[in-house]
């Protein structure tokens, strides 16, 4: 048992922390700290900036241009990146449909897609949810229908982040309705700019515009774009599922969350309400940090599997439910040292880079748009209740 | 001229009965009780008529259980100057409802009475009728418009497809619709009066009319339950939903 | 031992809930929510003719003379509709203080305003250091001779945007942690020296930041003796965490029935979700903590309104109860709608912002727990 990192791991955690502090764009690390929300352009910028340096494709095997770290790199890498405050790599491209294409695509689909997902020139957006089917993702109606060399597809996805921004959605269609649900599954790629695709926003509770409803009206789609065999969509989906659990504890992110808080009861002009002298403030921000150390041991030992050729399994559920618990108990506490502050709506503060003048401390307006926003972390992805459905099944066996 | 408006206790509208297990009637344990709707739109235009000038008294009664109180205390505190309740723990039918009103009719020499045209609890549709057929007066059902003049009532009817102007005399029985009005709320210092206004109390026995039920109910059962939605992005698909489940 | 309410009560909240469901549906509210004024004024007109807005008026002044406990019953109805109207801040807030504090003159021709709806208040009470506790505030006024000068920067003055006359908390002598030398200022909106920053709050209701500079005041803007205030605003506060905690309550409640509504219907699995245990369970403990946190409410409003030795002691007690409360149920009701919980089309997202806002208004359940431990209960 050796938590230490070597010679080289340390190396290593230098070039990543040098590159967080200086080597992306300026202005998108200035609204980092400043906590206004990234836009599309503010994104791309970041992942190219990966990109230039080797670093985009993180799960991605070497021979398509990915990074061929170690877990421990990759561990050192999101602990940094949190740490930084830099921007989440958005997922949809670079982590969620690349590992399908290069593990199930042909090699025509490999060439054709890749390159551009590497290189963030390609907007990606995830087309599994409908309004009908949410943890029961296995019962999704979206039709594929094989008509000569295309697939026509008709039905609607619902809470498609960030669908607005994207060139292309990948979704899981039914192809077959004869047998068991999961069976009739498919993984297929779909240009937005399609005759009969159209998007309509969802508004959430925070205010912003960050999830879609999108519609497929007998869209009509090149029988190429499926990726891998028909009806094995569910079970690719599934294995990525299981195997993309690096990062999604996001242990780095909290605990840099963690610090931001404490060095804002360090300040008595952010701490207006004197919560530093509340013990039972200073109780929950200990058992928060506690259940985030406990948190960091149990990703390193998920990590630890996976690099002695484990796979990570059911278990990594736990990083899901107690990554995102500690996200919002952390939120809650934000909320606190906000106080009163939090109470007023100021999305300019947040959406905008322009300068404002705050209500209170400036960190204040924003504590109860990430409080409400972060409801869904329980929610995306796979409930907390279908993680623990997961636990208690595959892990114990009830 | 002094108006009758009889007002029944019933489960409020907003709640979701329960059929009791043994499928005898619903579970009305711990339920929100509320004046029957259609009898706060008579209340209401009984009130309006007094305050026209055209009746000088509105008096409510309530056939049932000793909480029926509450229910004549809010149309006193809607307006309403006096209350009776007769009361009985029997399940009262319409007819045996209807001999009750017809002898305080008769004792209170009212000119107008003013019904719901139903209740929402048992949906009969006959105590302002049977009313009508005991003393026999004319009536004017499922009322949209009331105008007294004189010794004249002017009734608009709903009716299917249209509307029926009747003129009857009084003594008359009205039974109203949904569009009659809009009943006002109880406002604090109304209901604070209310307390303040008569409410005798009677036994339904001191009638000395029979109220033995004719019927017996056999089964209650609850509806089909309603599937679960589903959300469609235009009128297009709405129409093609619509078809594909042969409603259209 | 009778906790079954009185005609007054019963009628009231019947006709409060009446209201609510024909006039005040989720549409309307939002639609006001997003007006300019942010709420309607032909509704506060309403209120007035309906006597709302006189029911915790003491009779002498044309009120309805209700106590804390009748209050109760207004506020858990109008939490329901999520009621948008500025009855808590000139209420609950102002005119409870003017009763409380007010001379027999400011009484007299204030509070028929207020019934008459003529008058909104807002009661501009909390600084950062000082949300709850107004011995911290740092505003000052200063007597120069027959005056006041009034300096200082109050923030979220719930209804502070539409009020007519805002009550100030202010010191007029002492130092910061004294009792003795909180007075009360009575001032326009548009008052020399006030600037206002009005804006939605998180919730959709309204508030507003009033700074003052050098703002020159009569000895007549003073509301009822100057230095002797702290009694009556603390008292007001505390009276203020029960009917805050009534509106809460409300909220709870159609939470949950909206939510054991929608596991009935929502189907995942070939099943209704309500099926699966976890939420059975999960809605139980919904049930219980809302249960929970009513008994506390009738605990303190009745300890509030017969005024016991340790009745502020029981206001604190019932925030900690609706922080957990409400906190619980909010989440919850979220995570059991799962996507849909967290659109801003569906209602309930709404109450649970609403109900985020009550845990942080008037002390949150961290502040009061912690003054708990501080001062131990007077036993007797
Ligand atoms: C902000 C946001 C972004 C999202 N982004 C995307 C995206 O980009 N792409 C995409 O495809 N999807 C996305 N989703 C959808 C997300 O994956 C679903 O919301 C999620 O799977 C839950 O489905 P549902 O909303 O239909 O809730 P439901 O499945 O209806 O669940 C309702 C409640 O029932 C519980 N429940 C359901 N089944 C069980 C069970 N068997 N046992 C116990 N409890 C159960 C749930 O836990 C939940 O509390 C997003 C969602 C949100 C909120
Ligand atoms: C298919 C259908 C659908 C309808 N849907 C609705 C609806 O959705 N909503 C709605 O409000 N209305 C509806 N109606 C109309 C509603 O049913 C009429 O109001 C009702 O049929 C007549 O009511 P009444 O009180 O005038 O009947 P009455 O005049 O009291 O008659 C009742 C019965 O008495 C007997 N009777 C009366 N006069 C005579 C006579 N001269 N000779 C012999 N027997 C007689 C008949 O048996 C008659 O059916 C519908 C009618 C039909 C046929």
């Amino acid at each position: 048992m050796d938590v230490n990192f070597t010679t080289a791991d340390l190396t290593f955690q230098k070039e990543v922390r040098n590159f967080f502090q200086n080597e992306y764009p300026m202005d998108i690390r200035e609204k980092q700290e400043k906590g206004i929300y990234l836009k599309k352009d503010d994104h791309i910028r970041f992942q190219k900036a990966l990109y230039d340096k080797g670093w985009a494709g993180i799960n991605w095997p070497v021979e398509y241009g990915g990074t061929g770290w170690s877990a421990t790199q990759k561990y050192i890498f999101f602990s940094e990146s949190g740490e930084a405050k830099a921007p989440r790599i958005v997922p949809f491209g670079l982590s969620m449909v690349a590992p399908v294409i290069f593990s199930y695509g042909n090699d025509e689909q490999k060439q054709r897609f890749l390159p551009d997902i590497l290189a963030s020139n390609i907007w990606w957006c995830q087309g599994y949810s409908e309004p009908n089917s949410g943890s029961d993702l296995a019962s999704l109606k979206t039709k594929a229908i094989k008509d000569g060399d295309d697939y026509i597809i008709s039905g609607t996805k619902t809470w498609t982040t960030l669908g607005q921004y994207a060139d292309w959605i990948f979704c899981l269609v039914r192809t077959d309705d004869s047998g068991r649900k999961q069976e009739g599954i498919s993984f297929i790629l779909i240009d937005m700019k399609t005759p009969g695709v159209s998007i309509t926003p969802i508004i959430t509770i925070d205010g912003t515009h960050e999830v879609n409803e999108v519609h497929f009206d007998a869209v009509r789609i090149p029988a190429k774009n499926l990726i891998g065999e028909e009806g094995k969509g569910w079970t690719y989906a599934k294995v990525l599922l299981t195997h993309e659990r690096t990062g999604i504890a996001r242990v780095g992110e909290s605990r840099a969350r963690l610090n931001a808080l404490k060095e804002l009861l360090d300040n008595p002009s952010n701490d207006v309400h004197n919560l530093s002298q509340n013990t039972i403030f200073m109780t929950r921000l200990l058992e928060v940090e506690i259940e985030l150390k406990a948190l960091e041991y149990t990703e390193l030992r998920v990590l630890s599997a996976i690099s002695t050729g484990k796979a990570p399994g059911p278990k990594s559920s736990i990083l899901k439910i107690r990554g995102t618990e500690i996200i919002q108990t952390l939120d809650e506490l934000f909320l606190e040292i906000g106080g009163i502050h939090s109470l007023p709506y100021l999305p300019d503060q947040y959406c905008d880079a322009s300068d404002f003048e705050a209500i209170g401390p400036s960190f204040a307006a924003k504590t109860t748009a990430t409080y409400y926003n972060n409801r869904k972390v329980s929610i995306y992805g796979g409930t907390n209740e279908i993680q623990k459905n997961i636990i208690a099944k595959q892990v114990l066996g009830l | 001229m002094k108006i009758l408006v009889p007002v029944k206790r019933v489960v409020d509208f907003n709640v979701k009965v329960r059929v009791k297990a043994d499928g005898t009637g619903v579970d009305i344990d711990n339920v929100k009780m509320s004046m029957n709707p259609f009898d706060e739109i008579a209340v209401e235009e009984a009130i309006r008529l007094k305050e026209a000038g055209s009746a000088d008294e509105v008096i409510v009664v309530s056939v049932g259980v000793q909480q029926c109180q509450e229910t004549l205390r809010t149309a006193l505190a809607m307006g309403a100057d006096r209350a009776i309740l007769v009361k009985t723990d029997a399940l009262v039918e319409p007819l045996a409802v209807a001999k009750i009103l017809a002898k305080i009719a008769e004792e209170e020499g009212t000119n107008l009475v003013i019904l719901g045209k139903q209740s929402i609890d048992d949906d009969c549709n006959q105590t302002g009728q049977m009313l009508a057929a005991l003393i026999g007066r004319p009536q004017g059902t499922f009322a949209s418009e009331v105008v007294v003049e004189d010794d004249k009532v002017t009734v608009i009817r709903e009716v299917d497809g249209g509307l029926e102007t009747i003129s009857m005399s009084l003594p008359a029985i009205v039974t109203a619709d949904l569009r009659l009005n809009e009943p006002r709320y109880a406002s604090l210092p109304n209901i604070m009066k209310a307390k303040r206004k008569p409410l005798s109390e009677k036994m339904a026995e001191d009638y000395g009319v029979d109220l033995k039920p004719r019927h017996k109910i056999i089964a209650i059962s609850e509806p089909v339950t309603r599937e679960a939605g589903i959300k469609v992005a235009d009128v297009t698909e709405l129409v093609a939903k619509l078809k594909s489940v042969g409603a259209i | 031992m009778d906790f079954s309410l009185s005609d007054l009560q019963q009628m009231m909240q019947d006709s409060v809930s009446k209201f609510i469901q024909k006039d005040y549906d989720f549409e309307t509210r939002q639609s006001l929510v997003n007006s300019d004024l942010g709420y309607s004024e032909d509704n506060w007109k309403l209120f007035s003719d309906l006597g709302w807005l006189g029911l915790p008026i003491n009779a002498e002044y044309g009120g309805i003379g209700g106590n804390l406990i009748d209050t109760i019953f207004l506020q858990e109805e109008l939490g329901k509709g999520l009621v948008v109207e500025p009855i808590f801040s000139t209420l609950m807030l102002g005119a409870n203080l003017v009763q409380k504090h007010g001379s027999s003159e400011q009484k007299t021709t204030m509070l028929e305003d207020v019934i008459s709806g003529k008058l909104k208040l807002a009661l501009a009470h909390a600084e950062g250091p000082a949300a709850f506790d107004i011995t911290q505030i740092s505003t000052t006024a200063r007597k120069e001779g027959d005056k006041y000068i009034l300096n200082g920067h109050k923030s979220v003055v719930i209804g502070g945007a539409s009020a007519d006359k805002i009550l100030i908390c202010a010191r007029t002598s002492g130092k910061v942690g004294d009792e003795n030398g909180i007075s009360i200022f009575i001032i326009n909106p548009d008052q020399q020296g006030t600037s206002t920053r009005a804006y939605t709050t998180n919730d959709g209701m309204r508030a507003a930041d009033i700074k003052f500079n050098q703002v020159i005041l009569d000895a007549t803007s003073l509301l009822g003796e100057a230095d002797t205030a702290f009694n009556a605003v603390d008292q007001v506060l505390h009276e203020a965490i029960v009917a805050l905690s009534a509106e809460a309550i409300g909220i709870m409640g159609v939470l949950i029935d909206k939510t054991a509504e929608y596991l009935r219907t929502r189907q995942q699995f070939g099943n209704a979700i309500g099926r699966f245990q976890v939420l059975q369970h999960r809605m139980a403990d919904m049930f219980m903590e809302t249960e929970q946190a009513k008994s506390m409410l009738y605990f303190a409003a009745i300890e509030m309104a017969e005024n016991k030795t340790n009745a502020k002691r029981a206001a604190k007690m019932l925030k900690v109860k609706i922080g957990s409360a409400t906190r619980f149920v909010g989440q919850q009701a979220v995570q059991l709608h799962g996507g849909m919980g967290v659109s801003d089309e569906l209602d309930i997202g709404h109450y649970f912002k609403r109900l985020t806002s009550i845990n942080t208004l008037l002390g949150s359940k961290d502040y009061h727990l912690n003054e708990l431990i501080k001062i131990p209960a007077i036993r007797q």
